[in-house]
């Protein structure tokens, strides 16, 4: 008698879409046909381009499609994580605009979703369903990088208020930006990530000023925000007071997670990058196969995880450092396929004002790429978490 | 769309691996090598008592019905101990390929496993070399455009020593007298070289896994300068790119299992991305464990080699990296329209 016998009952593993899965791919599909500008925008870290984002954001917004997995009540569509999945890879397939609002609605907006009151969250998540609040991230401070327990930026409890001085830096789309959230040091006596909190600051108050930075790109994708005596409301805090490390750390899960960068956006420069060897073979040696191979494999294999995590989830799982192999595995990734298309187009690798072959665009892309592992926790720190947390090295 | 393992297909997996925790240990694997005989009879029948062995044989032919996801876990523990039998041979390339054969095959097979002995072995290019023929029954034997069915005892062969001594290897001398066929040749020769890419990848799956898990206990156990050398950053991060590795030839493992399972008109491509991820996943495993070992890890006493040495043959048969990445290459410029981010699945 075979043991195993007696147990057999499979519900088999289902990968391929349902009907009305291919309904809603559809329904996004033509929405997008006609709605994405014909025209690609001005870059999002000018001025100009900033408001035509924004734009472009009350435009989805018009379709409720500026995040389809939010509740109804809030501006979303109650959807799943598949088919967010599947919208995803109808946008990039659209090639429409880069979301200027990413920091709100895949980092804040989550975040408020689990731990934001019910009045706060009829105030800020709608505002950023419509585009009216443009988020920005306050994290990091000159002290406080990959050591973000160090931040020394004080909010102190003044009535109903708090009285926010000192400096954020990096602060990602804060030049143009309604908003920012981050950690500020509500316990001064307290040390490292105790006493911290979470708070939400309107860029336009008095006692802010914002310095944008000009990028490897020459444009203000960040800034520092300077707080000199900034008053802000007690209602503008999340969570409990100092309680903000675990909220931000969650913030931080989503980030490296499954929201902020999904598997079609390097699906399709996989795609991108193999038309663009097959147009430039003759210049190429055999060698770049090799890249082009390895590009395909990785994004397949970073899709098909995604999706497993997400079957996983929706099954009643959850992401923790988990999230930590991801950012690594995508951000590297990223910049092996910008590099490998760089060195595909010869000497017009330099050329970044041409249009030959999207020239321009992947000498972009390829700067861009190197932030990929900086930014939302440097790789050295996620390799950090890998080890303790998953494979159980001591600090 | 549900990419995910079913209760059932968890159990399964748990229950071949506490049997292969207690039945293949280091110390037993050890044992095989030193007395030239690896392949360890009384726990080749418990496994096939436990159903493991006929899993994916019809229930008609006596099997269980059970599909080629279910299976791949179970090869991935047996990976992961390093299970000198050929168990993930007998099941993926023989077993799985049982409808494709010609009756008159079929009925010698059938009749093989009704007689008790149940492990046919084969060859093919791929691997060229079958595992274990002194146990075989028969021998499956694919070349060019041909297969044979041909019993051991019309056989001439002679042993062939491999790096991995749990692997007992032979060479074909001669053949006195076989079943021979072309009929089907390319669908079955198709079929058994996406079935040696994927059971391979499952395998490297679980040997990596090994690998990094006598790692991780490794660098907490070993002190240097005051501290366990896990501590170091150095240690940590070289641990933790296997760790991301892994977590991302897993998935397509298992999602080459479901195409097979699926007959999707992809699945070869989808076999040979799965051999493509994990032979990479394994190769950095073997690299940055033994240098987290150190000294150690160079050593014949250190367990690690037990397992490197299973996963370096793994990567170079049914199609090493360089292979895989050709099969893909030509894949992909073949249809270059269906490639992005609406083909996944």
């Amino acid at each position: 008698m075979h043991l195993l016998k007696k147990e057999m009952q499979i519900l088999k593993m289902k990968i391929n879409f349902t009907k009305d899965q291919n309904i809603f791919r559809q329904e996004v599909r033509s929405w997008l046909v006609d709605n994405v500008p014909k025209k690609s925008l001005p870059s999002l870290d000018t001025k100009e381009g900033f408001e035509q984002h924004r734009q472009w954001e009350k435009t989805l917004n018009s379709g409720n499609w500026s995040m389809v997995t939010w509740p109804k009540e809030y501006g979303g569509r109650g959807l799943d994580l598949i088919q967010w999945l599947i919208f995803e890879e109808e946008y990039y397939r659209a090639e429409a605009p880069t979301r200027v609002n990413q920091n709100g609605v895949f980092l804040l907006g989550p975040t408020l979703m689990e731990f934001g009151t019910h009045e706060q969250k009829s105030k800020f998540l709608n505002a950023m369903a419509t585009g009216d609040h443009i988020w920005s991230q306050g994290w990091s401070e000159p002290g406080a990088g990959s050591d973000m327990a160090a931040i020394r930026t004080t909010a102190v409890l003044e009535g109903d208020n708090y009285r926010i001085n000192g400096q954020k830096t990096w602060s990602s789309r804060a030049a143009y930006a309604d908003w920012t959230f981050g950690l500020f040091r509500t316990d001064l006596d307290s040390e490292r990530h105790r006493g911290l909190s979470f708070i939400l600051v309107p860029l336009d108050l008095p006692g802010v000023t914002v310095r944008p930075i000009p990028q490897l790109d020459g444009e203000p994708g960040f800034a520092e925000i300077y707080f000199d005596d900034v008053i802000v409301p007690v209602e503008n805090l999340l969570g409990g007071d100092g309680e903000g490390w675990k909220i931000a750390m969650a913030t931080a899960g989503f980030e490296r997670g499954l929201m902020l960068r999904s598997p079609a956006r390097f699906q399709q420069t996989a795609a991108k990058l193999l038309n663009l060897y097959i147009e430039n073979e003759e210049h190429c040696s055999p060698m770049m196969q090799s890249k082009i191979v390895e590009a395909w494999a990785q994004s397949e294999s970073y899709a098909l995880s995604i999706y497993h995590t997400a079957s996983k989830m929706l099954a009643g799982g959850s992401i923790g450092s988990e999230s930590s192999l991801g950012k690594i595995f995508w951000s590297e990734l990223d910049h092996m396929m910008h590099q490998t298309a760089l060195k595909i187009l010869g000497a017009s690798a330099e050329l970044s004002n041409s249009s030959e072959h999207d020239a321009a665009q992947w000498i972009k892309g390829f700067m861009f790429s190197y932030g990929g592992p900086i930014y939302a926790g440097t790789n050295e720190i996620q390799k950090n978490i890998i080890a303790e947390r998953l494979l159980g090295l001591p600090k | 769309m549900n990419f995910n393992f079913t209760e059932e297909q968890i159990q399964f997996k748990d229950v071949v691996k506490s049997l292969l925790a207690d039945e293949c240990t280091p110390s037993s694997i050890r044992d095989g090598w030193s007395a030239k005989k690896s392949f360890n009879q009384s726990r080749w029948n418990k496994i096939s008592e436990l159903g493991v062995l006929s899993s994916n044989l019809s229930e008609e032919d006596g099997g269980l019905g059970m599909d080629q996801v279910a299976l791949s876990l179970m090869v991935e523990e047996m990976g992961y101990a390093g299970l000198p039998e050929p168990v993930a041979e007998q099941t993926f390339l023989v077993n799985d390929l049982m409808p494709l054969f010609t009756v008159g095959m079929k009925d010698e097979i059938k009749s093989i496993h009704e007689s008790g002995n149940q492990y046919i072995a084969l060859a093919h290019p791929l691997s060229p070399n079958p595992l274990f023929l002194d146990h075989a029954a028969a021998l499956l034997l694919f070349d060019e455009s041909t297969y044979q069915f041909i019993l051991k005892e019309d056989l001439n062969f002679k042993p062939l020593a491999s790096n991995d001594p749990s692997r007992e290897l032979s060479a074909i001398d001669s053949i006195k007298k076989s079943i021979s066929s072309s009929k089907n040749f390319e669908t079955l020769n198709s079929a058994v070289t996406a079935r040696g890419s994927l059971m391979t990848a499952a395998l490297l799956i679980g040997l990596a896994q090994k690998m990094l898990d006598l790692s991780s206990a490794y660098v907490l156990d070993r002190n240097q300068f005051g501290k366990p050398i896990g501590s170091f950053q150095a240690i940590k991060h070289m641990l933790a790119d296997i760790a991301v590795e892994i977590e991302f030839a897993k998935p397509t493992v298992y999602r080459a299992a479901h195409s097979l399972l699926d007959k999707n008109p992809k699945s070869n491509l989808h076999c040979s991305h799965a051999k493509y991820m994990s032979a990479r996943a394994a190769e950095l495993a073997c690299k940055n464990s033994i240098q987290a070992h150190g000294a150690m890890g160079y050593t014949w006493e250190m367990d690690l080699h037990i397992y490197m040495r299973k996963a370096w043959s793994l990567m170079a048969c049914w199609g090493n990296e360089d292979k895989q990445q050709d099969i893909i290459y030509k894949t992909l410029t073949a249809s270059r329209d269906e490639l992005g981010v609406l083909y996944t699945f």
